[in-house]
């Protein structure tokens, strides 16, 4: 369980984050909302503290993650993974090598027993036979299952992805999504994932926050939130012409 | 306001070096990078150095030879000055601002693109010092390369001087020339230019690595870096050579 309490961030005295408290529940996928610029994703780096937060609490599980030093915060971080928006693997390794990179790291795993676990971790995301390749050899999709064969590599208790399948067509970024509930609720992670796609909150969204300008507005299931009085909400989740006439009627 | 920024500058590449000398967290995986940045960094700049060095040196003995022409000056004059232009300027300094261009523009762009490619925030995530992964090897693998590039510089510098001077040009005969180049040498010389070599390939590598890191943006940014890069670097090379000079040979 991650809970965030009144946090706060800007950047040159501009805020980006005004407030925000939410608790993001284990074994299922915590969706963050909003308009591309709402703070989606410094939300979520200021939650695993790759930015600086100016006020606020950071709890992962009873660790008050964000007054931890240096040292201790990277205990906490070999529990996490996370997917970034363009995958972020690094371009001058292989797929192997990728997906190895945080067992070399972290591990004393032997040389078998680490391409075992990376064999074991790219069939989880249904990539075969492309070990040996190099990220700009692969698709956008592909990519993106590599990211995440990385980011669980290490068995992480936490699972942040930051715009799961932007670039992606409509029939892979479902695939990505269904891949990504699948395994929080294998190995009861705790997910958070950051989307402006309706039809992801639709197919994943079990708890759904929804920020815009930096503020949270609401939150709730997907079942509560065609429903939902808040006015920016709607506007949001019925942006197109169409279904707002749908909704007058 | 521009001492702020100098001073907030200064602070945050200090800061990074604090970073990039921390204990590693992984000598083994350490120890890999370093390797694969010596070739990448160092055995791949043998041959522009080899290159430039041959026609630095060729260049410099004409040069020497037509300014010199006057009976009064004996022709091994040519062979010491070559030989002491190359050790005390050129292979050290003139490889360094070459090497600035090459090395320098490589470091800043292939950070630059990790970090706007959040690379950089996927080594952090997963707890790993990014700075030290990315930097320690690099400064590691220069530190020790650049010294041999600059005894190889002086080497074939001075033989193409010897070669164009002597075998195509004929400004001075292959004795005098030689007897010119072992005339009052004074070793200290190339102690002076190693020493040279290895601040050089300090700043090349930190100040690089510097604008890489803290790139914001895209792509055009990452090139813009690079530039700086370059430019930074040469224009340091050039003040410590007067603060080395000053302080190394008086
Ligand atoms: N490193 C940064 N420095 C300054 N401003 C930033 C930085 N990162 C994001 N912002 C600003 O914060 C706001 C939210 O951005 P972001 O979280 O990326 O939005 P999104 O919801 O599309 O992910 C934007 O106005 C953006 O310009
Ligand atoms: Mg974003």
């Amino acid at each position: 369980m991650i809970t965030v309490k009144n946090l706060y961030k800007s950047f040159n005295g501009k805020e980006v984050l005004t407030d925000i408290s939410v608790t993001f529940e284990p074994g299922k996928t915590n969706l963050i909302i909003g308009q591309s610029g709402s703070g989606k994703t410094v939300l979520l780096k200021s939650i695993v503290g790759l930015h600086e937060i100016d006020r606020g609490e950071i709890w992962f599980g009873d660790v008050p993650f964000n007054k931890l030093g240096f040292r201790e915060k990277k205990e906490i971080r070999k529990q996490m993974g996370m997917l970034f928006q363009g995958s972020a693997l690094f371009d001058s390794m292989t797929v192997e090598q990728n997906v190895r990179f945080p067992l070399d790291m972290f591990t004393n795993m032997t040389m078998k027993e680490k391409i075992k676990r990376v064999n074991f971790c790219l069939d989880r995301v249904n990539i075969h036979n492309a070990n040996h390749l190099y990220p700009s050899e692969l698709s956008g999709g592909m990519r993106k299952r590599v990211a995440i064969a990385r980011a669980i590599a290490l068995n992480p208790k936490y699972l942040m992805c930051d715009e799961p399948n932007s670039g992606l067509d409509p029939i892979t970024a479902n695939l990505i999504d269904a891949l990504i509930k699948e395994i929080t609720e294998e190995y009861s992670m705790t997910t958070i994932i950051n989307t402006h796609d309706m039809n992801s909150v639709m197919e994943i969204g079990e708890k759904i926050i929804f920020i815009s300008e930096g503020i949270k507005y609401w939150e709730g299931s997907k079942y509560e939130i065609l429903n939902s009085t808040c006015e920016k909400l709607n506007d949001f989740v019925f942006a197109n012409s169409l279904a707002k006439q749908l909704i007058r009627k | 306001m521009l001492i702020d920024r100098g001073l907030e500058t200064i602070g945050r590449y200090f800061i990074l070096l604090g970073k990039v000398f921390s204990k590693p967290e992984k000598t083994s995986v350490y120890y890999k990078q370093t390797m694969r940045e010596l070739v990448y960094l160092g055995v791949n700049s043998i041959g522009i150095t080899a290159i430039i060095s041959f026609f630095m040196g060729a260049a410099i003995t004409l040069q020497t030879a037509y300014n010199t022409e006057n009976p009064i000056y004996p022709a091994y004059l040519i062979g010491l000055g070559c030989r002491d232009s190359i050790i005390l300027e050129f292979s050290s300094t003139i490889v360094a601002l070459i090497l600035a261009g090459k090395v320098g523009s490589n470091i800043a762009s292939e950070i630059g693109t990790m970090r706007v490619t959040e690379q950089i925030d996927a080594l952090e995530i997963m707890g790993v010092n990014s700075a030290s992964y990315l930097i320690l090897p690099k400064m590691i693998a220069t530190l020790l390369f650049n010294p041999f590039l600059t005894l190889l510089s002086i080497i074939i510098g001075i033989f193409g001087g010897w070669f164009v001077g002597t075998q195509i040009v004929g400004v001075i005969t292959s004795e005098q020339f030689i007897y010119g180049i072992q005339y009052a040498f004074i070793p200290y010389y190339i102690t002076y230019s190693l020493i040279k070599t290895v601040v050089f390939a300090f700043l090349i590598t930190s100040i690089s690595a510097y604008q890489g890191y803290f790139v914001k943006g895209g792509s055009l940014e990452v090139g813009q870096a690079s530039t700086k890069a370059v430019v930074y670097s040469s224009v340091y090379i050039l003040m410590f050579n007067v603060i080395l000079t000053q302080m190394l040979l008086t």
